[in-house]
């Protein structure tokens, strides 16, 4: 049981993970609550089944051109409707629940409301401690992995890292260093999308797809985000492998409870913000007068 | 001037009228969520009937043929449960429904059966099994008397059919595996309508010598399903009891795919009753078996020649909520019996009537429920063995294939 | 005599020098007559069952944005109030049997109660952070709800309700008479010196506190009032539909009426009432277009899009600014045609 809680809960870790950093790279830098987040992840998702099922494309041309188009339409969609009503947060926020819409109805319209089932880039099983694992779910935990290192490369030992930084640290005196503030966030919004496309494409095949798929991620990586602390790239890492593993132990300690996991991810987040209201490394905002 | 006017009032009234108060056609509104394919089976079921009858000249009311016309009601009802009460109220009033048939959410078919009840509109439901909706008729007659269910039937009989496959599925184990007692893992998604299968399951299989290895109950949308699965295996399972409604049952079939588990997964599985399933489980799903209702077998004589037509027309097998086809013509038989399109006249008729369908022998209770019997109402259950459903129960059905069983 | 006349007097005097000198006032006050007398025209009971659940959704935005737009409390969970009184009013029928009457007010009870158990912990949380919480307690309670099925009826809900009054008519009149009435009183609530308490801690909160006034309790009143109006809401939904089921707990609910709060303008009252009131009804036309049907929410989504991009600030707040001037003196709003402030005679251009 301890070897099952151990895998299944790192694939899972693994893949909020991505979600959550990329969200929190968006919040910290352009301080915009990204509803839509998820809603990418989706149609990376469909954008992959499109290509390679509908269309028959071969996986490996597949995967990039999914994840390279729904970042271009992330920066269209940024460009066009998010960075007008920059200003005014609130307008933001419903800018990408709206958005968020129009990916779910758009998706209805052109696939149906059925479930769609994406194969597998590799076949067949292996036995990892007693366990079987399917290759697919180590193919998704060596992606996360290198994708978590590469993120962690760009933010922390290249120049447009170290702006990315400076600008979600405070974003008036990076703008008086000389940081280019709105093409910073344009860059990471597209990193961000990015993050959210790969995982889209490489846990598409593990789970069902279809055009409702955004909500639910979407609520557990909010209460991920929540837990590690807004804006804390650290804490939303963290946060996902707490998250991850916390629903792993629910569902194998108590198996005819295992759809409250979600409850309980939640219920754990409001009792940290209890505890300690800026999440676990979160960090504190002066209030802007 | 006068003239005028009253040439004026006339053409008004005329447009008026025309609107649908004297239009000879008998209007059917079909419910349904159409983006999905609940609706869509709604729809189509209903559109082969309409086709048929009115190819042969429309429904004889009173001596006089009229043409049934179809209006299409997206209910919307698994998004939301205001918008089927709102397209349901806007089907009476606006449309001028005359019956209505369709339903799927039982949450939603609740509410919307309060809106028809309220206009005394027949209400023939295909889709929602819950058992409060036949219940209604029997505490308040008068006003539910208005709704009879054509499918499913309700969940307390669903088990009865469970079961019944579900002995043949373990003699057959118990032969092809020289095993006395299968072992069963019980997979339940959480949801209100499996709470009483789960405990009957639980109280049945030892009655009926097969071993109950444990109780797994995960959430019907959950997209992995790998943690259970581990367990079962390690509790060396040999049927899988599945009682599934939502998109975990096609993650189960592709994961037990995947880590090749040596059980058959038997129960319910509503995902699986439908065509994509194969392609939803990458082609992973073999040996996945449910209960089904339509497929090209003689449930009865009109089953094949109807399940043929509509493969032929849509492209894709029925699946129960097609069965909107069997409502529409039990609407004609009671209105071509009795004459009128009344509803207060055909109720005791249709409440008499035993109903010869394409999904089975229709026969009604007290509530308006269906009555439980094998090969009539009971349905059917199909495998998946290699990309085809395959319908192997009940037996003694003409068309009827063997069970198979994984490799071990 | 004098005294007979006096009220009507008084009613006159207020309609002539309150209502009827603001083109906004003026057309909330035509438009409220013109709901009141609807059914005398067009009782299709199709309009007005839209118009029924458009009132119910409006006092739900409208308590939305007491929370929210006055005291920044930005709530994402807002369907937690309107399915606990829903729930409740609904449970409380069918188990003890008892009479709408009696249930809603008492549903509405329980929402306020809640809203104060829900907004001690949000005290200590701040702008995203609150968001965020604040969503998941209509989750949390939905999962209670379903692990309890005997008592909630799981999945399917609590149906079999009574309704209000017999007759679409009867329940329209109950929906929008109450929608009037407490949209008026939460109007009137804002514009006291409890709603400039309200838009001060938005504003500073550091600064109110600072001013001698205790925070603490008046956002907990934010709570508890707004609490009470969605629970109301979500009880007469109940009671309307017959049903109260999960959905009324459900995420989309509570993205809905931050979506409408928004657009119609936060801090009003009246532009989410507004919202609903234009929104609502528009996706319920496009379900009779063939065209349309399946691009409903599609539609929905981009016309939102659209408005914020032209009125970022929402919509009421872009048409008062359009049909009324500022006086730069007295700080009071003017129709636009005038060029002397009403009240204090100031040049207003």
């Amino acid at each position: 049981m301890f070897q099952d809680i151990l895998i299944s809960g790192l694939v899972n870790s693994g893949v909020y993970a991505l979600l959550a950093l990329g969200f929190s790279l968006i919040f910290g830098v352009a301080r915009i609550v990204n509803i839509a987040h998820t809603a990418f992840y989706m149609l990376a998702a469909f954008a992959l089944y499109g290509l390679l099922v509908v269309a028959g494309m071969p996986l490996l041309l597949a995967i990039p051109l999914a994840v390279v188009a729904v970042v271009a339409l992330s920066l269209v969609c940024y460009k066009l409707v998010i960075e007008p009503v920059r200003q005014h947060e609130s307008a933001v926020l419903i800018a990408t629940i709206a958005l968020a819409l129009i990916f779910q109805e758009s998706l209805l319209v052109a696939f149906g409301g059925s479930f769609r089932g994406i194969p597998n880039a590799v076949e067949g099983v292996v036995s990892i401690l007693g366990v079987r694992v399917s290759y697919q779910r180590l193919i998704v935990l060596a992606v996360v992995a290198v994708t978590l290192v590469a993120t962690w490369y760009l933010l922390n030992r290249t120049r447009l890292g170290l702006a990315i930084r400076a600008a979600a640290n405070d974003q008036e005196i990076a703008n008086l260093m000389g940081i280019n503030v709105s093409r910073v966030a344009m860059y990471t919004v597209g990193i961000s999308v990015a993050l959210a496309a790969i995982a889209g494409v490489v846990v598409a095949p593990v789970f069902v797809v279809d055009p409702l798929m955004w909500l639910a991620p979407l609520v557990t990586m909010l209460a991920i985000v929540v837990l590690g602390g807004l804006g804390s790239l650290k804490g939303s890492v963290i946060g996902a492998f707490i998250i991850g593993y916390v629903e792993a132990i629910t569902v194998f300690a108590v198996p005819s409870g295992s759809y409250l996991k979600g409850a309980v991810a939640l219920s754990i987040m409001i009792v940290v913000l209890l505890l300690r209201p800026e999440g676990l490394f979160g960090v504190v905002f002066e209030e802007e007068r | 001037m006068s003239r005028k006017l009253l040439l004026t009032a006339v053409a008004a009234l005329g447009l008026v009228f025309s609107q649908g108060a004297w239009s000879q056609n008998i209007k059917i509104a079909v419910l349904g969520p159409m983006a999905f394919v609940q609706g869509e089976n709604h729809w189509a079921g209903a559109e082969m009937a309409r086709d048929e009858i009115n190819k042969a000249g429309g429904i004889s009311v009173g001596g006089v043929k009229r043409q049934i016309e179809l209006v299409k009601v997206d209910t919307n009802e698994i998004q939301s449960v205001p918008d089927a009460t709102n397209a349901i109220e806007r089907a009476i009033t606006r449309d001028k429904a005359d019956f209505l048939v369709g339903g799927f959410r039982s949450e939603a078919v609740l509410a919307m059966q309060e809106v028809a009840m309220d206009s005394k509109k027949l209400f023939l439901g295909a889709g929602a099994a819950d058992a409060k909706l036949c219940e209604n008729v029997t505490k308040d007659y008068e006003r539910y008397k208005y709704w009879f269910r054509v499918t499913p039937t309700k969940s307390a009989d669903l088990a009865r059919t469970i079961f019944a496959v579900l002995g043949a599925v373990g003699a057959q184990i118990r032969t092809d595996l020289k095993k006395e007692t299968p072992k069963v893992a019980i997979l339940g998604e959480k949801a209100a309508w499996t709470e009483a299968l789960v405990k009957a399951a639980q109280d049945n299989l030892p009655k009926m010598k097969m071993e109950v290895v444990g109780t797994w109950q995960p959430s019907p949308i959950a997209t992995d399903v790998t943690a259970e699965l581990s367990a079962i295996k390690r509790s060396g399972a040999d049927i899988v009891f599945t009682i599934v409604s939502g998109p975990m049952g096609i993650v189960l079939g592709r994961q037990m795919g995947e880590l090749q588990l040596p059980a058959v997964a038997f129960g319910i599985n509503v995902e699986a009753q439908k065509d994509g399933f194969w392609q939803a489980t990458a082609g992973k799903g073999n040996y996945v078996a449910t209960l089904d209702t339509f497929s090209e077998v003689e449930t009865t004589p009109k089953t094949i020649p109807f399940v043929k037509a509509f493969k032929e027309r849509f492209k894709k097998t029925p699946t129960y909520n097609a069965a909107t086809y069997d409502a529409i013509h039990i609407l004609q038989t009671a209105i071509e019996q009795t004459g009128t399109i009344d509803a207060n006249k055909l109720i005791p008729v249709i409440e008499k009537m035993e109903a010869v369908g394409a999904a089975g022998i229709d026969t009604w209770d007290k509530s308006h429920d269906l009555i439980w019997a094998v090969g009539k109402t009971s349905g059917i259950a199909v495998q998946w063995q290699d990309g085809q459903k395959v319908a192997f129960w009940p037996p003694q059905t003409k068309g009827m294939k063997p069970f198979k069983m994984p490799k071990h | 005599m004098k005294g007979l006349l006096a009220w009507p007097r008084w009613l006159w005097a207020q309609l002539r020098h309150e209502v009827l000198v603001l083109p906004s006032r003026s057309f909330i006050f035509s438009a409220a007559l013109l709901l009141l007398v609807l059914p005398f025209f067009y009782d299709d009971p199709y309009v007005l069952r839209i118009i029924t659940m458009t009132a119910i959704f409006a006092i739900f935005a409208a308590s939305w944005d007491l929370l929210a737009g006055f005291t920044g409390q930005v709530n994402f969970g807002h369907a937690l109030f309107f399915g606990v009184g829903a729930y409740t009013s609904a449970l409380l029928s069918y188990h003890l049997g008892w009479m709408p009457w009696a249930t809603v007010p008492l549903g509405a009870a329980l929402a306020m109660l809640v809203g104060v158990l829900v907004g001690i912990p949000c005290l200590r949380l701040r702008g995203s952070y609150l968001s965020l919480a604040t969503l998941a307690f209509p989750l949390i309670l939905t999962g209670v709800l379903f692990a309890f099925p005997d008592f909630s009826g799981g999945e399917l809900g609590v149906s079999g309700l009574k309704r209000i009054m017999v007759g679409s008519v009867g329940n329209y009149y109950v929906a929008v008479v109450l929608m009037l009435l407490l949209c008026f009183g939460m109007w009137k609530i804002t514009q006291s010196n409890t709603g400039l308490i309200f838009h001060a801690i938005r504003e500073d909160e550091v600064a109110c506190r600072a001013s001698g006034i205790n925070t603490t309790r008046y956002k907990l009143l934010a709570f508890a009032l707004s609490g009470l109006f969605a629970g109301l809401a979500g009880a007469l939904f109940a009671h309307f539909m017959r049903v109260a089921g999960p959905s009324s707990l459900e995420v989309a609910l509570s993205f809905q009426v931050v979506i409408w709060g928004i657009f119609g303008g936060i801090a009003t009252i009246y532009g989410p009432v507004l919202a609903v009131f234009l929104l609502y009804p528009l996706t319920e036309i496009l379900a009779n277009f063939d065209m349309f049907k399946e691009i409903r929410l599609l539609i929905f989504a981009v016309i939102v899009l659209l408005v914020l991009l032209f009125m970022p600030q929402g919509l009421t707040p872009w048409i008062r600014d359009k049909i009324e001037l500022v006086c730069p003196r007295c700080k009071n709003r003017n129709v636009f045609t005038r060029h002397q402030c009403r009240l204090c005679g100031a040049e207003l251009r």
